[in-house]
């Protein structure tokens, strides 16, 4: 039996093209979010995940908790955003435990970036990491592409966050009431679905506060008016 | 110490049956012999001290320093062995380093004084090592305001994160001393060396933990302190060195700095003063025992 | 069938043939890496008599995106220099952690606080070793095929008192002058600023003032001109009393108006 070098998907079932796997990678072209508000922070995603234009997950779950009140908004590649949330919330446990109080927001963030940075060449990462915490109260921070760090009042990302920048500039206010900072999320979430092809399905949210982690779910039939658990 | 070793002194890994490492407590012996070391925590800041006996008039006065920062806000000062507190120090360099890589942000002076008491412990623990001769005083500050992450770009909203708990401490500053054995503990005074008795008893009657006095004030009972754990009958002249921490708005802006040559010449002036008082006080004492 | 227990689950080569291992070589061409991704534009400098006046706008974008608009470009050193970063973003954060680091190292030295005597070279790095170090470092990395994907002002003072500036890029290149700036700056900016200092003796006879102006108005022609700049800006003086940062500045007296009178593209009046 012949087995070149190219590595297409050969009956032996074992030489795979490593680039074309590559290629076919599950993304998650996306619309996310997170703002601050009165209390806290609230982060928001869409549910839409593509292999080129066909939908591989239509009720996604985008948001992923790295510790009890610190969670982030995936996109980019599933995989690697994936794996890099798997780390850091491995790397939040353990802190935790070792010093005995809960991390910072701006501790995740910081763990974030340097994985982002450092791996700059291999990963399509971008994060958006919100969390709550006793002295710094609610804080949002940015990772896009390249690595490097941004502190926001809210962040907007994935490929339909473009559609939206005039939108949230236009309706953003500082120290919004938890149900407005809801209404802003949704509306803009809204938008962006309704102008991005690789945005779409449901509208999930997370509300972090002293109080905990609530989460949100919103559905495309009732036009995103009912709050499903 | 009242036993010998009998055998059981010879190496690291050996109790004695009483359950005693004698490695250990031989360290402590060399820590006793060392210039007095003090610190003392107080309600903005923290104050390090030491007396740095002559041991040549040939060296230079003010050169050797004995007192060493590791980051912005952290300060050691150790008695003892002084290459082991160098070593220490280095140590003491690389974990708050390798915290800021990490994390981005400076070790806090509690983390720090637990990472140099693990260190420390691994050397009682082998054969092919002896335990570290000195004891170390950390003293630090951790900033009671919110601090960016090192590097940070940007900001978040101008009214602030939203949902803090109000009412809480964050921050502040912090004493630990760290021994041989790897013990570690945090104190509002601290004290060892030579003068380590005198210097508790000294420490004891300022009733720190009330958090009344001030760093200014902490400089000038840190000098006095020295002064009076300073044996002149026995030991050669000294050289007093001192560094302190405070708070960002304080005098040192939450850095770790050596205290200014001012008030530290006004600090000894005031030591020696009190020195003098308290010997004619002793004479008086004295008179009066004999007239009883 | 293979008995040995390192063959047990695994694809059998008898009927799979051997494994090719080729597809596990870590060896061969290494990639040229990267490019920036979430950029700043021009930095623009310039020396004055007694120090060095330098500004950047707070704009990070991300190819034509205006993605961030609270990026502060310049870095404070020792409270004695000023760097100023043009290219990629996390680039930028990492030199400026890594100065942090630095200026850690140098308090080693245990500093007295009140001793701060000005009139005499101090022991600590100035605005001179520090560029000297950057391209080290800059060179180090594109010598690695890594390079940090900036180009950079630093402005100080060098060992002698004297105003320095300088420039050190992505390739390690450095190169001085009386006036620099980076990007679209080193176009737009530099023949501004070099009818006012075009050597360092006319940069000596400049006061602080009229440099400020220069800079400012330099900062006013990019804004026109370059289509990734921001009206916010920063903007850094360096003199022998230390370093004022100003992080939330606005563009001031801009000229718009005449737009009244430019109608249609040729023959057109109304």
């Amino acid at each position: 039996m012949e087995f070149g070098k190219s590595g297409f998907l050969n009956e032996d079932g074992i030489h795979v093209d490593m680039d074309r796997l590559k290629n076919g990678e599950v993304n998650l072209g996306t619309s996310i979010m997170a703002i601050t508000f009165k209390d806290g922070v609230i982060l928001g995603a869409d549910s839409r995940t593509t292999t080129g234009a066909y939908i591989a997950n239509r009720v996604t779950d985008k948001l992923t908790r790295v510790h009890d009140t610190i969670w982030c908004c995936r996109s980019g590649s599933a995989a690697d955003t994936q794996a890099v949330a798997d780390i850091v919330q491995y790397q939040l446990g353990l802190f935790s435990m070792q010093s005995g109080k809960p991390p910072t927001t701006q501790t995740a963030a910081s763990i974030f970036q340097e994985i982002c940075y450092a791996n700059k060449d291999r990963l399509s990462a971008g994060l958006i990491i919100a969390g709550w915490d006793e002295r710094h109260g609610g804080q949002v921070y940015s990772i896009p592409l390249g690595g490097s760090l941004h502190k926001q009042p809210y962040a907007i990302g994935g490929s339909g966050s473009t559609y939206i920048y005039g939108f949230c500039d236009a309706n953003w206010r500082e120290g919004m009431e938890e149900a407005d900072a809801v209404g802003f999320v949704k509306e803009a979430l809204k938008e962006a679905i309704k102008w991005d092809g690789s945005s779409g399905g449901v509208i999930r949210m997370v509300v972090l506060t002293a109080k905990g982690a609530d989460r949100h779910l919103y559905l495309p039939d009732t036009d995103y008016t009912v709050r499903h658990n | 110490m009242t036993s010998i070793g009998t055998g059981y002194d010879l190496a690291n890994s050996i109790y004695s049956p009483d359950g005693r490492n004698f490695q250990v407590e031989y360290a402590v012996k060399a820590v006793e012999n060392g210039g007095t070391s003090i610190g003392i925590r107080c309600k903005d800041g923290v104050v390090l001290a030491v007396e740095k006996v002559i041991a040549s008039k040939l060296l230079k006065p003010n050169a050797n320093k004995r007192i060493a920062t590791v980051d912005r806000h952290l300060g050691i000062v150790y008695s003892g062995m002084i290459p082991d507190g160098r070593h220490l120090v280095d140590r003491a360099r690389d974990e708050a380093r390798n915290h800021r890589d990490t994390f981005k942000s400076p070790i806090p002076t509690r983390d720090l004084a637990n990472r140099m008491g693990g260190y420390m412990q691994a050397y009682t623990l082998y054969q092919s090592v002896r335990p570290f001769g000195v004891t170390a005083i950390l003293g630090g500050f951790d900033s009671d305001l919110e601090q960016p992450v090192d590097g940070e770009v940007g900001s978040g909203p101008s009214c602030g994160g939203g949902g803090k708990v109000e009412g809480q401490k964050h921050g502040g500053p912090w004493l630990a001393m760290i021994e041989p054995s790897g013990t570690y503990w945090g104190y509002y005074g601290a004290a060892t060396g030579k003068g380590r008795q005198a210097a508790k008893a000294e420490l004891e009657k300022l009733n720190l933990a009330a958090g009344e006095i001030t760093i200014k004030e902490a400089v000038k009972e840190a000098a006095r302190i020295i002064y009076i754990a300073h044996d002149d009958n026995k030991d050669k002249d000294f050289e007093l060195e001192m560094s302190w921490i405070s708070g960002s708005d304080g005098p040192t802006k939450g850095k770790h700095v050596e205290v200014p040559s001012d008030l530290l010449a006004e600090a000894e002036g005031l030591a020696r003063k009190a020195i003098e008082k308290d010997l004619e006080g002793d004479d008086e004492e004295e008179k009066d025992k004999m007239e009883e | 069938m293979n008995h040995l227990p390192q063959a047990w689950g695994r694809p059998r080569d008898d009927v799979y043939g051997a494994y090719d291992a080729s597809y596990l070589q870590t060896s061969g061409p290494k990639q040229a890496t990267q490019q920036p991704i979430v950029t700043g534009t021009s930095v623009i400098a310039m020396k004055f008599n007694e120090g060095v006046v330098i500004a950047a706008d707070n704009l990070a974008s991300y190819g034509a995106l205006a993605r961030f608009t609270d990026v502060k470009r310049l870095r404070v050193f020792l409270d004695s220099s000023v760097v100023g970063f043009s290219g990629d973003v996390s680039d930028m954060q990492y030199l400026d952690r890594h100065l942090n680091e630095l200026a850690i190292d140098e308090a080693y030295d245990l500093e007295t606080a009140a001793t701060k005597d000005t009139s005499k070279p101090s022991g600590k790095l100035n605005a001179a070793n520090l560029h000297k170090y950057l391209q080290k470092v800059l060179y180090k990395r594109r010598s690695d095929f890594d390079p940090l994907w900036n180009q950079i002002l630093v402005a100080g003072f060098d060992a002698a008192s004297k105003p320095f500036l300088a420039s050190v890029d992505l390739r390690g290149t450095a190169f001085t002058s009386p006036s620099l700036a980076t990007g679209f700056g080193a176009a737009l900016a530099q023949p501004i600023m070099r009818n006012y200092a075009a050597t360092e003796e006319d940069a000596a006879r400049l006061t602080r003032e009229e440099a400020v102006n220069v800079v400012k108005d330099c900062m006013k022609v990019l804004f026109y001109r370059d289509a990734r700049s921001l009206d916010k800006y920063s903007i850094a003086v360096v003199t022998k009393d230390g370093v004022e940062l100003k992080e939330n500045e606005q563009l001031e007296r801009q000229s718009w108006a005449f737009a009244e009178r430019i109608k249609g593209y040729g023959t057109q009046t109304v």
